[in-house]
């Protein structure tokens, strides 16, 4: 793997002007990926994990900060230098109902890329180029024709997949990709998944609500809440060791799957407060067991040993 | 016997493009007292048709109880009359349904939508139902005096503690909880669940608990039954099922899931596709899938195996054993 991140993103912000104020949906967010590897974003519904998915690859225009992708900054690319940089950074998207168009035929779908970006010359050359994407994401051939309503959902999956594929991107951002989809069809998603990065070398943003798959699946994790990323590192420390307040709720919430597994399991009392107009300070505090006055005051995200990030006062004392 | 809920034979069919979808197939399963019975399988296996034939609402003309009988208390819940049945509904066996945003009216208060069911079955005074409606919310952990307010003006995890609320309200015998916390938020999930389990254990609830999480079956519930293609293929213990599972598609989901304690590169996933339940396969209906399948299991239907209160449907449950090992 090299050590080299593909992906910068810095000080990254997106505010949604609503009735009741302004809404931070991305407040300040920073990380890097490296060529290769998967980050895996975890949180809530409403954390903001999505829309920071949608950031990246300028599906939202960011209301500060930037995203570096291989050097050039995404959120100030002109339309030209957009377009271009879409063939390179693609996205899966959570539904595999509402993400096809229904009227298109699945070779239709996966070919349209190609057609817009003037890849392929010729219908002859399309079809090849469809039928190979098909059998890379394992598509029967015979569904070459087929319209979305005739597939399952692991099916329409992989039409997502191949049509992501077909400009053969360097970063995918996988927005929940598997989380429609029963288990044992997941795990036939997953394992494509791990195939495809291993074989094209590609960079994954993975984005999810599961636990158990982002920790399956990433190198990185990055836990969020309410806008922010609170806690950072490699998959195995931060599962072993959760540092911040939430992460350690978060990941103690997780049902285990055999008898006697479970653990002490930190109840969180209310909910997630609203992300209009948040007011200064950790925004976990109000749910926080050992919040504290110091806890009113800013809380930056802080590299507490290498590779560890966190952003609690308290973590050290926890 | 103890027994609360006993289902036999029960084969339902649903009519639609003039195909038969045979959604549950004589199938068999009895509730006991006091019982929590995870009822676990993947989309269109059947579950929340069983679910609702127990409280015979499978809604005609598209759906069809053929064969079968469902015995709640001993009674038989097909033969009873309209009137008898509603008065079971709500009261004796309540329901929890999957999505808290369309279970509730959003034209009518939480705390009336709670109270319409207490006045119904307990035939009390418009205050007293309140009062219990009041007493409720405050149990689900709902400060009651928001017991005016609408379902817009919660969360969903509010609103599924809403749900729950009502279905609770009548001290039911059987609760039919159908994926109750699978629109929530995973700490969420754990508020409701501990807020669940405390509640049922105080009343003595019987439970049918649908989930497709085999993680929340672990950890509430003392038995489980699998339900591939509208048959149950698996039913013990947790102990037993979670411990050693002997049906080769119960064993496939175990295997499908990440492990959480182990890092392993790659997931094994069970190949293929439920089978279309217009057109069940000969034999066994998980043959096509199964890894161990002989060409007895391709042309004869198993029958259920039991040992020691574990059933098990397969030809081969021995064999599927060794693949555990």
């Amino acid at each position: 793997m090299s050590e080299r991140p593909i992906l910068e993103v810095t000080g990254l912000k997106k505010y949604f002007d609503v009735p009741q104020g302004r809404l931070h949906a991305v407040d300040d967010v920073t990380f890097s990926i490296r060529e290769g590897e998967t980050l895996g974003m975890v949180g809530e519904s409403g954390c903001g994990k999505s829309t920071t998915g949608r950031l990246l690859v300028r599906l939202h225009e960011a209301t500060g900060g930037t995203v570096l992708f291989d050097g050039q900054d995404v959120t100030r690319a002109d339309k030209h230098q957009t377009h271009a940089l879409r063939a390179r950074m693609q996205m899966i998207f959570q539904d595999p109902y509402s993400s096809i168009n229904p009227r298109h035929t699945v070779a239709t779908i996966i070919g349209e890329p190609l057609e817009i970006f003037g890849r392929v010359h010729g219908a002859e050359e399309l079809e090849d180029r469809v039928r190979t994407l098909m059998e890379t994401v394992g598509l029967a051939d015979r569904l070459y024709d087929a319209y979305p309503h005739e597939l399952d959902g692991g099916r329409r999956q992989r039409i997502g997949l191949a049509r992501a594929l077909a400009l053969e991107p360097s970063f995918i951002v996988c927005d929940e990709p598997v989380s429609a989809l029963d288990v044992s069809i997941q795990a036939q998603i997953l394992n494509l998944l791990q195939d495809l990065q291993e074989q094209f070398g590609l960079t994954y943003l993975f984005i999810t609500h599961d636990l158990s798959v982002v920790k399956h699946i990433s190198d990185e994790i990055a836990i969020m809440y309410l806008g922010q990323i609170v806690e950072k590192g490699p998959t195995r420390e931060l599962f072993q060791r959760p540092l911040h307040p939430y992460g350690q709720a978060l990941l103690s919430a997780i049902p285990i799957p055999k008898v006697g597994a479970r653990r002490e399991r930190i109840i969180l009392r209310s909910e997630v407060s609203s992300p209009v107009n948040p007011k200064p300070g950790c925004r976990f505090a109000p749910r926080c067991i050992h919040a504290r006055e110091e806890c009113l005051g800013e809380v930056p995200l802080r590299e507490v040993s290498p590779g560890r990030f966190v952003a609690c006062r308290r973590a050290e004392e926890l | 016997m103890d027994e609360i809920l006993k289902i036999s034979g029960l084969t339902v069919h649903y009519h639609s493009d003039g195909q038969v979808v045979h959604a549950i197939n004589d199938l068999s399963l009895s509730l006991r007292k006091g019982e929590v019975l995870g009822l676990v399988g993947e989309t269109g296996a059947g579950k929340t048709t069983l679910a609702l034939s127990s409280l015979n609402m499978i809604q005609a003309p598209q759906g069809r109880v053929v064969a079968g009988t469902i015995e709640f208390e001993g009674r038989d819940v097909r033969a009873l009359s309209r009137s008898d049945i509603q008065k079971i509904r709500g009261k004796d066996i309540a329901m929890i349904f999957q999505d808290p945003m369309t279970a509730l009216n959003p034209l009518i208060s939480v705390g009336e939508q709670i109270a319409e069911t207490v006045r119904r079955h307990e035939k009390c005074t418009q205050n007293k139902a309140w009062a219990r409606a009041d007493e409720m919310l405050e149990m689900v952990g709902i400060p009651a005096d928001r017991a005016d307010e609408y379902p817009h003006q919660f969360s969903g995890g509010m609103k599924q503690r809403v749900v729950i609320a009502i279905a609770l309200a009548c001290n039911p015998k059987l609760l039919l909880a159908d994926e109750p916390t699978t629109a929530l938020d995973v700490t969420i999930q754990a508020q409701v669940l501990d807020m669940m389990s405390s509640l049922i254990r105080k009343s003595d609830t019987s439970v049918l608990f649908i989930t497709h999480d085999l993680g929340i079956v672990a950890e509430n519930c003392n038995k489980v039954a699998t339900m591939y293609a509208g048959e149950i293929v698996e039913f013990g213990t947790v102990e037993q099922v979670f411990g050693a599972p002997r049906h080769p598609y119960t064993i496939g989901l175990f295997n499908s899931l990440p492990d959480f304690d182990v890092v392993s590169s790659r997931l094994k996933p069970i190949p293929g596709l439920m089978p279309d339940p217009t057109c069940l396969p000969e034999g066994c209906y998980f043959s096509p899938r199964c890894p161990d399948a002989t060409d007895l299991c391709r042309s004869a239907h198993p029958v259920d195996l039991i040992e020691d209160g574990h059933l098990v449907k397969c030809h081969h449950p021995g064999s599927a054993k060794e693949v555990v090992a």
